[in-house]
């Protein structure tokens, strides 16, 4: 009697996986040709219309016209329209600056090392100070620069940066509210979130951009700006305080009681042990939310901001760019993409960091 | 054409804030004297758009508001403080116009806007005169050889489905007992194509957005627009209901420009003219003697500033719209009554 002894089979190389799984019958070879021919098609027309085709420089305009590629002379002639909307143009330089700003802001709260209550509002007072400075001027001898000429890219960052800082800390607020042992409180909390979730963005915007003026008292209603930034952070965080709330209801409830026994104090409960484990809980949903409210910016567009969407109609709107639009708009969904991924990514990375997904 | 659907969405949001609108046409009113508000302010609110509607607003490369309208937003300024520097361009979209009206966004709305009854008694508005007259034409290629209707016998007409423009040109086909085919699209991009493709004849169209079309043709100098206009839309400016002054200070800035025109005075001639006034309108117009301003509650020498920056009729639409734009629309209905136009200045005395 022999033992058989069970080997497991050697592994296999990268050539004979794609072998045995793409080319194992005749069909599967045609199969995989066909789709290899049709893939490598359109990536083909894709590069070719978008590089080996186009046209570039605004000069080369009128070779466009028998170009079968992208025209991308608009995105030269016109791309300070998608950056900058209506601001001055001998001011561009503060605008560029001040998206620097924000985006290191942004980038370096994303630091782990700055990730203490001091040290992230001492970084965002102050990148948002500079920001709002170099926009708006006023001070340093810089000439006063009102928020209806503010626009494009540096817009969008500015509605997102400030919608995130505002909305963040009001989600956590709202989120603890909602699950207040004192019912009244919950209740109330509750009854906040789910009526400002059950709006439409759009419906909210319009609201506070066009019918505040006429309910509230005039020293009240500041800029049309700042009232769209506060009811777009009051939507965002209505929506994030229940992401912070399931990550919240997903804790033990033993860990709470064994914070008490310990005799720490209700923040200490909240700061030390509920909080960090809710957001490692809540993290794909929390950034996902952030990806979500990157893209709806957008929609301030209809109340009349120049945020990128309008700028980039701005920008083929007139005389012969007008049917280069698909140009523009790709430009746009590229600048789009690369913020949303590299956020994606950075959301990626902290799960790792927190071991999201690992107990 | 796209305009045509892009007006539909704000009817909705309006009627909802119709309420409201009552409410505060009442408060503002009271308080209603809008030329000392913004000269308080120190700025005039004019509308822009929340993206471009060339050849009435849209933004040049060096990130300035440009168009039609808003050199008539930029006379107004000029009219009320001397100069267009005060002159603040609020984005608005369509939806947003009316509603921004009245919350007091914007002073006043020079951006395409039609002069509908439903918009002027129900929704506490109150328009300027028309200042300029969109017609619906139709364009089609100039080696059919002649402008005239008729031309088109037995061909094909491009146009939108479903859509005003389209009703009117089947309409107007009809009653003129021509027999033409009409090739629908969904879309205003399609129907473009199809027409520079030679797939119809003709397309039809709002005036000015079919000189935005034949510009981007291969050689717009071959596409010519139809000698009658199917149907002609007013457009004016909107105000507040209940300022009756802010009104006619509107609607004289708009005829300052028509009268200079009348008179051949330019920005250009202006000094001259003021010099030498050829007669007694003149004289009055450019404030040589006294009482156009005054009335009005600006300075006698508004009209002359509005002609010396801005220009007059003629000056405004071959800039934007007519020859001296890339849009080269003809003049048409547009023009003064002396030159076949429906534009009547007003009688300065």
């Amino acid at each position: 009697m022999s033992a058989t002894s069970i080997q497991a089979p050697p592994p296999k190389g990268f050539f004979t996986r794609l072998r045995e799984s793409l080319f194992s019958t005749p069909v599967d070879c045609v199969v995989t040709l066909l789709c290899a021919i049709f893939f490598a098609t359109i990536i083909y027309k894709i590069v070719d219309w978008a590089f080996l085709s186009s046209i570039w420089t605004a000069e080369d305009e009128p070779l466009c016209r028998d170009a079968s590629g992208a025209c991308w002379s608009v995105i030269d002639a016109r791309h300070r329209i998608i950056f900058f909307g209506l601001f001055p143009f001998e001011e561009h330089w503060r605008s560029t600056l001040a998206c620097i700003v924000m985006i290191a802001t942004i980038v370096l709260s994303c630091v782990p090392w700055f990730w203490s209550a001091i040290k992230l509002s001492a970084l965002w007072v102050l990148g948002f100070g500079v920001f709002y400075i170099l926009m708006h001027g006023g001070v340093f001898g810089l000439s006063v620069i009102t928020p209806e000429r503010w626009g494009g890219l540096a817009l969008t960052i500015f509605i997102f940066a400030a919608v995130s800082i505002f909305g963040m800390p009001l989600s956590i607020l709202l989120a603890l509210g909602r699950r207040s042992e004192l019912p009244v409180i919950a209740k109330l909390f509750g009854l906040f979130i789910d009526f400002f979730r059950s709006l439409p963005l759009l419906t909210i915007l319009f609201t506070a951009a066009i019918i505040t003026p006429f309910i509230l008292p005039g020293w009240l209603q500041g800029d049309k700006l700042y009232r769209v930034i506060a009811g777009f952070a009051i939507f965002f965080a209505c929506y994030q305080a229940e992401n912070i709330r399931a990550g919240l209801q997903a804790i033990p409830s033993g860990q709470d009681e064994a914070g008490l026994t310990l005799g720490l104090n209700y923040w200490q409960r909240i700061t030390r042990i509920q909080l960090p484990q809710a957001f490692r809980n809540s993290l794909p949903a929390i950034v996902n939310q952030f990806v979500i409210t990157f893209k709806e910016t957008s929609i301030v567009t209809i109340v009349g901001f120049f945020e990128i969407l309008a700028s980039g109609a701005a920008a083929y709107g007139t005389g012969k760019w007008t049917v280069h639009y698909i140009e523009v708009y790709v430009f746009i969904g590229v600048i789009y993409f690369l913020f949303v991924f590299s956020l994606s990514r950075y959301g990626a990375y902290l799960e790792k960091k927190l071991r999201v997904g690992h107990g | 054409m796209i305009r045509n659907s892009i007006r539909l969405i704000p009817t909705a949001l309006t009627s909802c804030l119709l309420g409201l609108s009552f409410a505060s046409t009442a408060a503002f009113a009271g308080n209603g004297d809008t030329l000392k508000a913004v000269q308080d302010r120190g700025s005039l609110l004019c509308s822009g758009h929340n993206g471009s509607f060339p050849p009435f607003v849209q933004v040049t490369d060096d990130n300035k508001w440009s168009g039609y309208d808003i050199d008539y937003c930029r006379a107004m300024a000029v009219a009320i403080f001397g100069t267009d520097e005060k002159l603040k361009v609020v984005p608005i979209s369509w939806a947003q116009r009316f509603p921004s009206l009245q919350s007091g966004d914007v002073d006043i709305i020079i951006k395409a806007t039609g002069w509908t009854m439903g918009r002027d008694t129900e929704l506490g508005i109150q328009f300027s005169r028309p200042y300029f007259v969109g017609a619906t034409q139709i364009m089609m290629p100039k080696e059919l050889g002649s402008t005239a209707a008729e031309t088109l016998e037995g061909g094909s007409l491009c146009a939108n489905a479903g859509t005003s423009t389209e009703r009117l040109a089947a309409n107007f086909f009809k009653s003129a007992g021509i027999e033409i085919e009409m090739i629908t699209f969904e879309k205003s991009e399609e129907t473009r194509e199809a027409y520079f493709a030679g797939r119809c004849d003709s397309l039809v169209g709002w005036g000015p957005n079919l000189a935005v079309t034949r510009q981007s043709a291969e050689n717009p100098d071959d596409h010519v627009m139809m000698d009658t206009a199917l149907a002609l839309e007013p457009e004016s400016a909107a105000m507040r209901q209940g300022d009756d002054n802010w009104v006619d200070i509107a609607n004289w800035m708009f005829a300052a420009t028509w009268i200079a025109e009348a008179n051949g005075i330019t920005s250009a001639n202006v000094d001259e003219m003021k010099a030498n006034p050829a007669d007694s309108t003149v004289e009055k117009l450019l404030g040589v003697s006294p009482g156009i301003g005054e009335r009005l509650g600006l300075s006698d020498d508004w009209a002359y500033n509005v002609i010396k920056q801005v220009g007059n009729s003629a000056e405004i639409f071959d800039r934007n719209i007519g020859d001296g734009s890339v849009y080269k629309l003809e003049r048409g209905l547009n023009a003064l009554w002396s030159d076949g136009g429906v534009i009547v200045p007003m009688i300065l005395d």
